[in-house]
């Protein structure tokens, strides 16, 4: 419940209520009222365009608004589609032209042992042990065979399979559990080889049905509805698996929060460092100071997954650096936080410094703090800013941490896991550069960068880039996988990524250059340009640039189009274009279009060395 | 709120009917909207509101205000007359 009210914050009163009255009623009727009420929105109001196909061995069609309801409440224009049921295979095998509509956003398959395989109820009428593993290999190979022909079909969209859970209706549990070719035994295999193909392929992702399912318990199953409709789930069930599925696709529409700004005192450690001394504070493996050290283990796998932390406490430095050094059970170090903003200030303002610092938005953070004051006051100065726990308990805020959605996400890169020591070097470097000459210290940094064409294996990144990029974002278009794909396939495209390294190691791929041959006169226009926030002010927009130039001019282009269509938070990138040498042609709005004619070549940035190849003059 | 009060409402809203709808016409022969797929439905509806669960035997006999109120009533559920 607390996930949704997060989800819908930004609707109006009238649609808010309809929805919380719609989840907690789950009457179908209050359901089909709050969609209806979510439909008199303006589009902006109602998010992105979110097309769904499901297919599914059981009927989903008696939940088909409740699904609608939970996908529209992410907030998303969601359009779901139901294939006919138990027929994956046939619908997946139409092609995307035979049917009325084009491609979906992402694509999920559901599927029970009751169609699966009905054999694993009954294994002793049905040749156990070794008929039915032989029957289960067969399973295998229908998963296996379902993801390559959806690979072959609608390649690139994303595709969720479901695992398969525990039944709740059967017979005799413990002898289902006594044998690995038993029940339980055959449906483990079966979800195993799930998690297998969706960690070896690329695009295909886990709807972990198994799990919600032990989550939830038997309610969230009626087997009257199941027998009457072969739909299985209860009233209950059918709301938790709608919104399960609709957390489980957020990710793909919702950038994940990237830092959480913490408090100390009472949140870290049990005590006030200044008032009780380091002696005073409560920390270790015995209630409750065990509390605070699993909320510390939590924040450190945040961290090693690509969530910055930042340190907010009021305190004296010494006092809070004190219990740092000193406590004996303490996991997280100092330098564990990408900022520590630790003095009398006020949270908010230094929220906004630390935002500043990190060069990325407000709104890309989450807060945790014991005082209801600290909180409320966050909550008026920078609505923004999610606010996970709502009391000064800490096994409320440890839960809170559980619970959240606002880190989620499908794919956890390298470029995530490198992200800490990532921005703990840039903070490095710009004091750097206010020391020296900017070119002198650009040259320190020995950077090389690599051109690399967009493709398979930098696909979830630059997706990720496209999806995340604010600043350095010419036209902030958030293409999904699949617009990329046909941007990719369309003939003469430029689809390039750039791969930088220094003298501090590989930082991944930090720009991202996307341009598109229109029909006439060889003219190029440029879709996107734009620089991660972690490589900014390094030049690396310049060697992208005359990368893609030298690229135009090989393929004869004549002209090339660019625009700068500005946000509230692209202003660093107003006068680039201008900066590149492109002539202005008109300002339309928000949106400044520019023209290079004839395109000639581009001094590649002298301070950056190409690996392998050279551009330009 | 009673039953008797909470059951008329419930299956006003779910068919979408006019609130002057008298209770005798809202039977299945009567409306379309009333297929195999709304009667799934409104028996998950009627069992998370009434907190009730039907047998088979009552399930077929589910085609009418009054059919509903008489299984409804033979849960236990009190209706009318009753003090509450």
């Amino acid at each position: 419940m607390n996930v949704i009210r997060q989800w819908i914050g930004s609707f109006p009163e009238v649609q808010r209520n309809a929805v919380i009255q719609a989840v907690e009623s789950a009457s179908l009727a209050k359901i089909r009222r709050a969609l209806r009420s979510l439909h008199e929105l303006a589009p902006e109001q109602r998010g992105p365009v979110l097309a769904v196909e499901i297919l599914s061995t059981f009927n989903l069609e008696p939940i088909f608004p409740v699904l609608e309801l939970a996908l529209n409440c992410l907030p998303s224009r969601a359009q779901v589609r139901l294939a006919p049921l138990d027929d994956i295979e046939g619908y997946i095998s139409q092609s995307a032209s035979a049917r009325s509509q084009g491609l979906p956003h992402a694509r999920i398959v559901v599927w029970r042992v009751e169609e699966l395989l009905p054999e694993a109820l009954y294994p002793f009428s049905n040749g156990f042990p070794e008929q039915l593993a032989a029957r289960v290999d067969k399973v295998l190979a229908r998963v296996e065979g379902v993801v390559n022909l959806h690979e072959r079909n609608a390649h690139g969209v994303p595709l969720f399979l479901s695992t398969i859970p525990l039944p709740v209706n059967f017979g005799n549990p413990v002898s289902a559990a006594q044998h690995c070719r038993g029940l339980f035994g055959s449906i483990s295999r079966v979800n195993q080889k799930i998690y297998e193909i969706a960690t070896a392929r690329d695009g295909i992702y886990v709807l972990d049905v198994a799990s919600w399912a032990a989550f939830e318990g038997r309610a969230h199953e009626d087997a009257l509805v199941d027998f009457l409709a072969r739909q299985p789930l209860s009233a209950k069930g059918q709301l938790g698996f709608a919104l399960f599925i609709a957390r489980c696709l957020r990710p793909l529409i919702t950038p994940r929060r990237k830092v959480l700004a913490l408090d100390l005192d009472n949140t870290l450690w049990g005590g006030v460092v200044g008032e009780d001394g380091v002696a005073g504070l409560t920390l270790g493996h015995e209630f409750p100071g065990n509390v605070h050290l699993r909320l510390q283990r939590e924040l450190i796998e945040l961290r090693n997954r690509g969530v910055l932390l930042v340190l907010l406490s009021k305190n004296n430095e010494a006092d809070a650096r004190q219990g740092f050094d000193s406590l004996p059970d303490m996991l997280l170090k100092w330098d564990d936080f990408a900022i520590r903003k630790v003095d009398w200030n006020h949270k908010h303002e230094n929220l906004r410094e630390a935002a500043r610092e990190l060069s990325l938005g407000v709104d890309t953070f989450a807060f945790i703090d014991d005082s209801d004051y600290e909180r409320e006051q966050m909550r008026q100065f920078i609505p923004e800013v999610l606010i996970l726990n709502e009391s000064p308990d800490p096994l409320h805020t440890l839960r809170s941490l559980w619970d959240t959605d606002a880190f989620d996400s499908l794919a956890v890169t390298e470029e995530d896991r490198r992200r800490h020591r990532d921005y703990t070097i840039r903070a490095a470097r710009d004091v750097g550069a206010h020391q020296d000459d900017l070119e002198t210290f650009l040259k320190s940094l020995e950077m090389d960068v690599t051109i690399e064409e967009i493709g398979p294996s930098n696909m979830e990144r630059v997706v990720t880039m496209l999806g995340k990029t604010n600043q350095f974002n010419l036209t902030t278009r958030r293409h999904s996988r699949v617009q990329l794909q046909s941007i990719l396939e369309s003939p003469g495209s430029i689809a390039l990524a750039l791969r930088l390294r220094d003298k501090f190691g590989d930082q991944g791929i930090v720009a991202v250059l996307l341009a598109i041959l229109s029909g006439d006169n060889g003219t190029l226009i440029v879709d996107s340009f734009l620089v991660s926030c972690r490589a900014l002010g390094r030049g690396v927009e310049d060697a992208l640039w005359a990368a893609m130039v030298d690229r135009a001019r090989q393929q004869n282009a004549r002209r090339l189009e660019a625009a700068y269509i500005s946000t509230a938070k692209n202003g660093l990138v107003t006068d680039l274009y201008d900066r590149l040498g492109l002539r202005r042609m008109q300002q339309d709005g928000e949106s400044t279009r520019y023209l290079l004619e004839p395109i000639v070549p581009v001094k590649f940035p002298s301070w950056i060395s190409l690996k392998g190849q050279s551009y330009g003059s | 709120m009673g039953p008797e009060d909470r059951l008329l409402p419930l299956l006003l809203e779910f068919f979408e009917l006019p609130a002057d709808t008298p209770p005798e016409n809202i039977r299945q022969q009567l409306l379309p909207a009333w297929d195999s797929l709304a009667t799934v439905q409104l028996i998950t509806d009627l069992e998370r509101a009434f907190s009730v669960s039907f047998d088979i035997e009552e399930i077929v006999r589910l085609r009418s205000y009054q059919e509903i109120r008489d299984a409804l009533s033979r849960q236990g559920v009190p209706f009318d007359n009753s003090p509450d």
